[in-house]
């Protein structure tokens, strides 16, 4: 009996110093990669300090060599024997002293030296220097339905530092390296809160002196400890209204969707565009020839919206004369007055109608037929009544400057073409004035995107300055999208179809040495 | 004997209402934080007084007490023995900070004599509420068991915050009142 209770007893003896073996082998661990100063020391109670330091690699001592020297304040210095320890964890031996004389709230000095030369020395306070070990008892327990978890531990045992520790709470979901940490005051409890219902979680929880009686090292964490949040409850209250609240939106989409269901289905799947709205009959009468359509709906074209040709952006025409031809004069004025009286009527009206209308001059389609057959067989000719006199590019817009026209930009190419039909001096100060009118008239233009067109895209003044070069010429700048839309079938077949359509039949015929009246009247 | 029974009485009477040389029994504080806040102040005195050396040296050496603390010998010691050795610190070094203001010091440097001063009192006023008995040092001891010589300020500020939170705190936390009912 007595022989069994002292092998129980021897036992128990061996496992706690194995025990603390460990716990003191892991703090020396611990400090050996986590703290700076070549010579560590910590204190586990209030009468275990240990220094120590790692052998240096490329010596191999024994611990014979070294020797550590320490003293109190105010004292004499003392020795203090040399012991080894290897740790097995990281393959490292590092030598150690346990002061067999512990002094607290008082500088302590130390030193090692190695074959009498000072290796290392450092002064310290002890209660500075404290490693406690982690709490005990660390429980986590699931309270009521919302989620919470109560945590609880107990301090190490340490006299006198109860209220002077603070701690620090580790958890994460089980299986997830993320964690959040919370530090405590003074206390052994936490509540932890916000936590996924119906979860494993992990806690850890490590302790360290306050600081201001004491300070020393966080100690290990503890073994992790783990908790389940219990499964959300879904209130029957909050199940009824999340449904109601889901069957009325529910019902608003359906009511949105039938209700704009023409909408969204042309969104979604989009019509193939036709052009059947725009050229009636194209399709179905014509079979695609639009030769043949064109034949056939020779006498609409100024019924056609504008908005089919937007790429053409009218340019300004700066009427500055008009050529009085004798067998135009009388066309021209003609022509002169039903402008003036267009443009009245626009600004009255503000249709376009009234413009598309009025230039339809049946009268003037024959000479314009002539012309542009005389241009087709002649071409050359264009080059020879080019008027370039001034630096500004004023260009005649005739028959004759097509060619000279074409040297300009590619712009002022489509407007030459359109412009054939007109013979109007046509000044351009600069591509850049030009682009900037046609960019006014771009933006007015696709303000008519509807597909008729403001009085104000008819005639517009443009904004740029006129060259001080320019001739006296009293002088108004018309951009006309009216020309525009004549210039369409121009452009869509080439000059070669010159002959088969409706010419622009107002034609403004300037010359630059000739004294003319402009277009305004004044002369 | 009517007569002086009645002027007995009414002395009495008086000596009650006045109360000479006794105060009101005070209510204890064991709360810790009270002398944790008194610590933190004398930090920041030993910190603030740490960076100053040239400007900070004294003519002549001031007894203060030892802090040093052995737990063998401290837990040795009973309440009594405790209370004489930290009452009597106390009082020298209430002197030897006091002594300072005859110096010719800084506006912060002597913020933090009086401020430390005045946490001397309070501490004071605290181990009274404690019933820790007040030591009256029968002689002037330059050189006590527990004493020891400084010669600068900085060094008169170490001792303070060390003795503050060692011996000072062990009692505070060791007071009997703190501790009736708990087993």
């Amino acid at each position: 009996m007595r022989i069994d209770t002292l092998n129980v007893v021897a036992v128990l003896c061996v496992a706690f110093v194995t025990i603390g073996g460990q716990s003191f082998e892991r703090k020396v661990a611990q400090l050996l990669h986590g703290e700076a100063d070549d010579l560590k020391c910590f204190v586990e109670s209030k009468k275990d300090l240990t220094c120590f330091w790692e052998e240096e690699l490329e010596r191999k001592n024994s611990h014979d060599r070294y020797t550590f020297m320490y003293s109190y304040e105010k004292e004499k210095s003392r020795t203090c024997d040399i012991s080894s320890l290897s740790l097995l964890a990281s393959n490292r031996t590092v030598f150690l002293c346990k002061l067999p004389q512990v002094l607290f709230f008082t500088v302590l000095d130390v030193q090692v030296l190695h074959d009498g030369r000072m290796l290392y020395n450092r002064s310290l306070n002890v209660e500075n220097v404290l490693f406690l070990d982690p709490p005990r008892n660390l429980t986590v327990v699931s309270s009521g339905k919302e989620g919470p978890l109560n945590v609880s531990w107990l301090p190490p045992h340490l006299k006198y530092m109860d209220d002077s520790m603070i701690y620090e709470v580790r958890y994460a979901v089980e299986g997830s390296h993320m964690g959040k940490v919370e530090e405590i005051k003074a206390s052994t409890k936490l509540i932890l809160r916000g936590l996924q219902p119906g979860t494993r979680y992990k806690v850890w929880v490590r302790v360290k002196p306050d600081g201001v009686a004491y300070d020393g090292y966080w100690s290990a964490w503890t073994e992790p400890v783990f908790g389940a949040t219990p499964p959300s409850d879904m209130d029957p209250l909050t199940v009824l209204l999340v449904l109601f609240i889901a069957l009325i939106l529910f019902i608003l989409s359906v009511t949105v969707i039938l209700s704009r269901h023409k909408f969204l289905l042309k969104k979604v799947w989009p019509d193939i565009p036709t052009p059947e709205h725009k050229f009636p009959g194209l399709l179905t009468v014509c079979e695609g020839d639009f030769k043949e359509w064109m034949r056939q709906n020779n006498g609409n074209m100024w019924g056609r919206s504008v908005h089919v040709y937007t790429e053409e952006l009218p340019s300004p025409l700066e009427v500055l004369s008009e050529i009085s031809l004798a067998s135009h004069a009388t066309s021209q004025r003609e022509e002169r007055i039903t402008l003036e009286e267009e443009e009245e009527k626009m600004e009255s009206e503000g249709t376009d109608s009234g413009i598309t209308g009025s230039w339809r001059e049946p009268s003037h389609a024959h000479w314009f037929m002539e012309q542009l057959r005389a241009l087709q067989e002649n071409p050359q000719s264009l080059s020879q009544s080019m008027l370039l006199e001034s630096p500004d590019t004023y260009v005649t817009l005739n028959q004759n400057s097509q060619r000279a026209r074409a040297e300009d930009d590619s712009q002022v190419d489509d407007i030459c073409d359109e412009s054939l039909p007109l013979q109007t001096l046509f000044s351009n100060t600069g591509t850049s004035s030009l682009s900037a009118s046609r960019s006014d008239l771009g933006s007015l233009q696709q303000s008519s995107g509807s597909g008729r067109l403001s009085s104000q895209s008819s005639f517009e003044y443009s904004n740029h300055t006129w060259s001080p070069n320019r001739p006296g010429y009293t002088y108004m700048a018309v951009a006309d999208s009216g020309v525009s839309m004549d210039y369409s079938p121009m452009s869509l077949s080439r000059i070669e179809d010159l002959g088969k359509r409706v010419i622009y039949t107002n034609e403004y015929k300037n010359e630059i040495f000739g004294h003319k009246c402009p277009i305004s009247g004044q002369c | 004997m009517f007569h002086s029974s009645g002027l007995f009485v009414l002395l009495l009477m008086v000596l009650e209402w006045t109360h000479p040389g006794l105060s009101s029994p005070l209510r204890p504080i064991c709360d810790l934080r009270v002398l944790d806040h008194f610590i933190k102040e004398a930090w920041d005195a030993e910190a603030a007084m740490r960076a100053c050396n040239d400007d900070c040296t004294i003519a002549t050496n001031l007894t203060v007490p030892l802090t040093r603390v052995d737990f063998e010998v401290w837990e040795a010691m009973n309440i009594l023995e405790q209370a004489q050795e930290v009452q009597s610190g106390l009082n020298v070094l209430n002197e030897a900070i006091g002594s300072l203001k005859a110096y010719n010091q800084t506006d912060v440097i002597h913020s933090h004599i009086d401020s430390s001063v005045s946490n001397i009192a309070s501490i004071r006023q605290v181990l009274r509420s404690l019933s820790i008995p007040e030591y009256v040092s029968s002689s002037s001891e330059d050189e006590g068991p527990e004493m020891q010589k400084v010669s600068s300020i900085s060094e008169l500020f170490r001792v303070h915050i060390n003795f503050l939170r060692g011996k000072v705190r062990l009692l505070f936390a060791n007071a009997p009142v703190c501790h009736q009912g708990v087993s």
